[in-house]
C-alpha cells in the first residue's frame, strides 16, 4: 500500500480540544500522523499551498474564528483537488436539522465531541477504522455517512 | 320598510284626492244641472204666463177696439174712436212682447203669425165700416157685409187666441212634468255621492293619521339615532359631511369641524375650505380621489392626513356612498375618522414587536451560548474527570475515588438537562419552515431511532395510515420520536410493550377536546401504549418543564420530552391531551389542524 | 569459448515484470526499484498467476501471504453478501472456513491484525453498503431490504444501520436525496 501511515488533519481552534485529540490518537498506536491547525485559516492556507499533503481524515470543528467549519467544507467540496478527502465534523453539540445540514454540504462524519476520553479515543479509532474500509475496500465514498 | 309604507301610502292618498275631487266636481255639476232645470221651468211657467197674459190683452184690446167702433157707428162720435185707435197701437206693441218671449217652437210661430194676419184684416175692416160712417151711409148690404166679416174676423181670433193659450198650456205641462221626474231623482243621487266623499275622506283620514302615527314613531327613532349618531361622531373622532350633487353644496356635521380642529361652522362647507386642511403631501392623492368619487360617485377607503390650525397632523381615514333619494336627487354621503391614535397604537406595537424580536434574537443568541460555551466547558470538565479516572485513580485514597464518581454523576446529569434543556429551546424558533409531510415517514424515522429499545423489550407498535400534512418536519419527528421513546420508557416490567397508534379525522364540533375551537378539521393521532400509566390528575403536569411523576433512580429522564411535545404542537397551532391510567397504560391525543 | 555477459538485474527484472504484467493485462507503474504500484484493483487469481510466472524467473513478489488471505476472506464474505444464494442458512463462520481451508478461529484473529476491524464488523459493513446501495437504486422498502439480506426484522436491520452508520435508513437516504437535488441545481 503506498502509505505507511494514516493521515489526520484536525482545524479546532481549543487548544485543550486539539491535546486531547492527539493524546487520544498517540494512545491509540493506529500508525497516524496527526497535524493540527487553529482556525479554519490556517488550514486553507495549508491545503491550498503547493507542498500540502492531503489528508486521509480531516476533522472540522464549527465554530473557529476567522473562518468556521462549514465555510471550509464549502471551499473543500468546490475543490476537485480536495474533493478525495474524508470530511469529519468535530462539533461541541449540534440540532438534527445542523447535522443533516453539514451531511448534505458534503461531510462524511459528524462527530459530536465526547465527555470522555476513553469514548474519544473509541470514536476516533472508528472513523479511521470506518475510512480505512472505504479507502481499502474500494466503497462508494458517496454513500460513507457516518455520526458518532 | 317604514320608507316603502309611506311612499305606497302618498300614493293612496293621491289618489283618494284625486277622487274625491272628481266626486266634487261630479256634485257641483249635478247641483248646477238641477238648480238651472229649477230656473227654466220657473221661467217656463213664467213665459207662458206672460205670453197668455199678453194674448189676453191682445184679446181685450180688440174687443175694446170693436166696441169702440161700434159705439162710433151708433153714434158717430169721433171720441169713441179713441179706443180703437189707441188699441191698434196696443196691440202692436203687445205683438212686439210676444214676439219676443214666445219661442215655442213652428206651430206658435205659426199661430202668431195667422193671428197677425187676422189682425190686420180686421183692422182693415175697421177702416172700411169707418169709412162707410163718415160718407154718411149707413146699412148698406157692403156695410153690413162688413161688418158681419168683421164678427167672423172676431171670432176667428178669439178662437185662435184660445188654440194658443192651450198650446201654451200643453207645452207647460209637459216640460213640467219631464222636470218633476229631474227632481225626484237629483236629491237622491248628491246624497249618495256626498256619502261616498265622506267615507273616502274618513278613510283618508285613518290613513293619514296611521301615517302620522308612522311617522312619529319614525322620527322618534331618527332623533334617537341622530343623537347616537352625534355621540358616535364625538366618541369615534368622525366627521359627517353630504355633497348635494346636482347643487354642488356641502354640509358638513358639527363634529367634523371638531375634527379639523375647529369650532362648528366655522367656515362654509366647501370643497376649498376642506383642501386647506390636507396636508401638502396628500393633497395631490386626495384630490385625485375625490375625482375618482366624483367621476364614480363612490369613494372608497381613502387615507390622508390634515394639519390643525394648531399645527397638529392628524391621520384621517374617509368613505363615502352615493344616495338616491325618492325624488331621484342625487348626493353623495361620507365620513372622516380621525384614526391618529389607531396609527399611533400601531406604531406602538411595531415598536414593541421590534422589542420583541430583539427580545427573541437576544434569546436565540443565548441559546447559542447554551450550546456552545456552556457545553464546552462542561465536556472538558468531564474529559479530565475521565483523564483523571484513568491515570490518577489508583493515586486517590477511597474517599477521593468516591468523590470523584460523585463529580462525574453530576457532571453527567448536568450534561443531560443542557443537552434537553437545548432541545427544548430549539422547538421555540418560530421561523422554521413548514413542509407537506407524509407522517408515515416521519413515524417511521422514529420507529428506526427507537429500534434498538424495541427489539430489547420486543415491543409491538401498530400504526393506521397517517396523513400527508404540512408541518415542521425535524419537529414532528422529534414529536413521535419522545411519544415512542416515552412509551418504551414506562413500560411494564413483565410485559411487553405494545403501542397502538390510531389516526382519525375529526370535526371540532364533534370531538370534546376541541369544544371552544373555531370549527375546523384536525387530523387527530394517538399514541396508546400498555405501559405503566399515570394518575389522570397529573394529566397537565407532565407536560410542565422538568416535572417528573417518578424519581431519577427509577427512570432516568430530566422531565424535558413532553415538554418538547407540548410546545412542538403548539408551533403547530394543534393541541396534545394525555390520559393516564395506572397499571394500565397513557394515551396521548394530539390535534393537528388541517 | 566464453561469453562475457555484463548484464543489469534491474533492467531484466524490469522486462520480465513488464512483460508478465501485459501478459496478464494488468496496470501498473514501475516505482523505483523493487517496487511496483497495480493501479487497480487485482483479482486473486491473476494474483496468483502472476505470482507464479515471476517465481519461475526467481523473482518472488515481497509480500505478506497473509494479506492474500485477507484478501481472499474479504472477496468471500463480499460474495457472500452480494450473492443472496449462498448467504442462506449458513452461518457466516462456517462458510468461511470451509472456503478457505483454514479454521475460523485463524482467520478471524488474521482479518483483525491487517484490517484494524474483525469479521463479523466486515461483513457488517458490507451488508449496509448493500442496504444503502438498494435503498438508492431500487424502490425496496428497508422491510423488504430486511428480509433480502436475511434480517430476522426490519427493526434490526434498522439497529444494525444505525449502530454502524449513528444515522437512521430513512435519515440517509433523505440525504443523500438532497444531496443529488443540490447537485442538479448546480448543473
Amino acid at each position: 500500500m503506498p502509505n505507511d501511515y494514516i493521515h489526520i488533519i484536525l482545524a479546532d481552534d481549543d487548544e485543550d480540544d486539539r491535546l486531547f485529540f492527539t493524546d487520544a490518537f498517540d494512545e491509540l498506536k493506529m500508525n497516524t500522523k496527526v497535524n493540527t491547525f487553529n482556525d479554519g485559516v490556517e488550514l486553507m492556507d495549508y491545503l491550498n499551498s503547493e507542498d500540502a499533503i492531503l489528508p486521509n481524515v480531516l476533522f472540522l470543528d464549527l465554530n473557529m474564528p476567522l473562518k468556521n467549519g462549514i465555510e471550509c467544507l464549502n471551499e473543500i467540496k468546490a475543490n476537485s483537488k480536495m474533493s478525495d478527502i474524508a470530511i469529519a465534523i468535530y462539533s461541541t453539540s449540534a440540532s438534527e436539522e445542523d447535522i443533516e445540514e453539514t451531511f448534505v454540504l458534503g461531510a462524511n462524519i459528524y462527530i459530536k465531541k465526547p465527555s470522555s476520553f476513553k469514548q474519544l479515543k473509541k470514536v476516533l479509532a472508528e472513523v479511521v477504522s470506518m475510512n480505512w474500509q472505504y479507502h481499502t475496500n474500494s466503497l462508494n465514498k458517496d454513500n460513507f455517512l457516518m455520526r458518532l | 320598510m317604514i320608507k316603502r309604507i309611506i311612499s305606497k301610502s302618498a300614493i293612496f292618498l293621491r289618489i283618494i284626492f284625486l277622487i274625491s275631487v272628481f266626486l266634487i266636481l261630479l256634485i257641483g255639476g249635478f247641483t248646477y244641472k238641477h238648480i238651472s232645470n229649477l230656473t227654466n221651468s220657473s221661467k217656463l211657467v213664467v213665459t207662458t204666463f206672460k205670453v197668455n197674459v199678453e194674448l189676453e190683452k191682445v184679446m181685450s184690446y180688440l174687443k175694446d177696439a170693436e166696441n169702440g167702433h161700434r159705439n162710433y157707428i151708433l153714434t158717430k162720435d169721433t171720441t169713441h174712436l179713441e179706443p180703437y185707435l189707441t188699441a191698434r197701437e196696443k196691440v202692436n206693441e203687445s205683438f212686439a212682447e210676444l214676439k219676443e218671449i214666445a219661442n215655442h217652437g213652428p206651430v206658435q210661430e205659426e199661430n202668431l203669425k195667422t193671428l197677425s194676419k187676422y189682425i190686420d184684416s180686421l183692422f182693415r175692416n175697421f177702416t172700411q165700416t169707418s169709412a162707410f160712417v163718415e160718407n154718411g151711409f149707413a146699412l148698406t148690404e157692403e156695410f153690413k157685409s162688413n161688418f158681419f166679416e168683421e164678427k167672423i174676423i172676431m171670432d176667428s181670433i178669439r178662437h185662435k187666441i184660445s188654440e194658443m193659450m192651450d198650446l201654451e198650456n200643453r207645452h207647460l205641462q209637459e216640460r213640467q212634468k219631464q222636470y218633476q221626474s229631474n227632481l225626484e231623482f237629483t236629491p237622491l243621487f248628491l246624497y249618495l255621492m256626498l256619502l261616498l266623499t265622506l267615507v273616502l275622506i274618513i278613510v283618508s283620514y285613518s290613513k293619514i293619521n296611521n301615517d302620522f302615527k308612522n311617522i312619529k314613531i319614525i322620527n322618534n327613532q331618527l332623533s334617537i339615532f341622530k343623537e347616537a349618531t352625534i355621540q358616535l361622531e364625538t366618541v369615534g373622532k368622525h366627521g359627517n359631511w353630504v355633497w348635494y350633487v346636482e347643487s354642488n353644496k356641502y354640509t358638513f356635521s358639527d363634529n367634523l369641524y371638531r375634527v379639523l380642529g375647529e369650532k362648528p361652522r366655522a367656515f362654509e362647507p366647501t370643497f376649498e375650505a376642506f383642501l386647506e386642511f390636507v396636508h401638502p403631501d396628500d393633497r395631490k392623492k386626495f384630490s385625485a380621489d375625490v375625482e375618482r368619487m366624483m367621476k364614480e360617485e363612490d369613494l372608497p377607503f381613502t387615507y390622508y392626513r390634515i394639519i390643525k390650525k394648531d399645527g397638529t397632523v392628524k391621520h384621517i381615514k374617509g368613505y363615502g356612498k352615493l344616495l338616491i333619494n325618492n325624488d331621484g336627487e342625487k348626493r353623495i354621503v361620507g365620513n372622516i375618522t380621525d384614526i391618529s391614535d389607531e396609527i399611533e397604537r400601531f406604531l406602538e406595537l411595531e415598536e414593541r414587536n421590534l422589542e420583541l424580536e430583539k427580545n427573541n434574537a437576544e434569546l436565540s443568541e443565548f441559546n447559542y451560548v447554551a450550546s456552545h460555551d456552556l457545553q464546552e466547558p462542561l465536556r472538558k470538565i468531564q474529559t479530565f474527570i475521565s483523564r483523571l479516572e484513568d491515570k490518577e485513580a489508583k493515586n486517590l485514597s477511597a474517599s477521593g475515588n468516591q468523590y470523584l464518581e460523585r463529580i462525574k454523576v453530576s457532571a453527567t446529569r448536568m450534561r443531560l438537562l443542557i443537552d434537553d434543556l437545548l432541545q427544548f429551546s430549539r422547538t421555540n424558533k418560530p421561523d422554521k419552515e413548514f413542509v407537506l409531510t407524509n407522517l408515515n415517514e416521519l413515524l417511521e424515522q422514529a420507529k428506526q431511532d427507537v429500534a434498538e429499545t424495541i427489539i430489547e423489550k420486543q415491543a409491538i407498535i401498530t400504526s393506521d395510515v397517517l396523513p400527508t400534512v404540512s408541518v415542521i418536519p425535524f419537529q414532528v419527528h422529534q414529536l413521535f420520536l419522545n411519544l415512542l421513546s416515552n412509551s418504551l420508557k414506562y413500560s411494564k416490567v413483565a410485559e411487553a410493550p405494545v403501542i397502538k397508534i390510531t389516526y382519525e379525522l375529526v370535526h371540532s364540533k364533534d370531538d370534546i377536546n376541541l369544544i371552544n375551537i373555531p370549527k375546523n378539521e384536525y387530523h387527530k393521532i394517538t399514541f396508546s401504549d400498555n405501559g405503566i400509566g399515570f394518575e389522570q390528575q397529573y394529566a397537565n403536569q407532565i407536560f410542565e418543564l422538568f416535572n417528573r411523576l417518578h424519581n431519577k433512580q427509577e427512570y432516568s429522564g430530566t422531565g424535558v420530552g413532553l415538554s418538547i411535545c407540548k410546545k412542538i404542537i403548539d408551533n403547530h397551532n394543534g393541541i396534545i391531551i394525555a390520559n393516564g391510567e395506572p397499571n394500565i397504560g397513557a394515551i396521548f391525543t394530539i390535534y393537528l389542524p388541517i | 569459448m566464453k561469453l562475457f555477459i555484463k548484464f543489469d538485474f534491474n533492467t531484466i527484472c524490469k522486462k520480465v515484470l513488464e512483460t508478465k504484467l501485459e501478459e496478464l493485462d494488468i496496470k501498473y507503474r514501475i516505482l523505483a526499484f523493487g517496487e511496483v504500484e497495480l493501479l487497480e484493483k487485482v483479482p486473486s487469481e491473476k494474483y496468483e498467476a502472476l505470482n507464479d510466472a515471476l517465481n519461475s524467473y526467481g523473482i518472488e513478489i515481497v509480500e505478506n501471504q497473509k494479506s492474500i488471505l485477507v484478501q481472499k476472506i474479504k472477496d468471500a464474505i463480499i460474495d457472500m453478501v452480494f450473492n443472496e444464494d449462498s448467504t442462506v442458512n449458513v452461518k457466516s463462520s462456517v462458510y468461511l472456513s470451509e472456503k478457505l481451508g483454514h479454521s475460523y478461529g485463524y482467520l478471524s484473529n488474521l482479518f483483525s491484525e491487517v484490517t484494524y476491524t474483525s469479521i463479523e464488523n466486515f461483513i457488517i459493513i458490507q451488508k449496509i453498503e448493500y442496504t444503502k446501495q438498494l435503498l438508492l437504486t431500487t424502490d425496496l422498502s428497508l422491510t423488504e431490504i430486511a428480509f433480502k439480506l436475511n434480517y430476522s426484522s426490519v427493526a434490526h436491520l434498522s439497529t444494525q444501520f444505525k449502530n454502524a452508520t449513528g444515522i437512521t435508513p430513512s435519515a440517509f437516504q433523505r440525504i443523500i436525496s438532497k444531496r443529488r437535488s443540490i447537485a442538479q441545481q448546480k448543473n
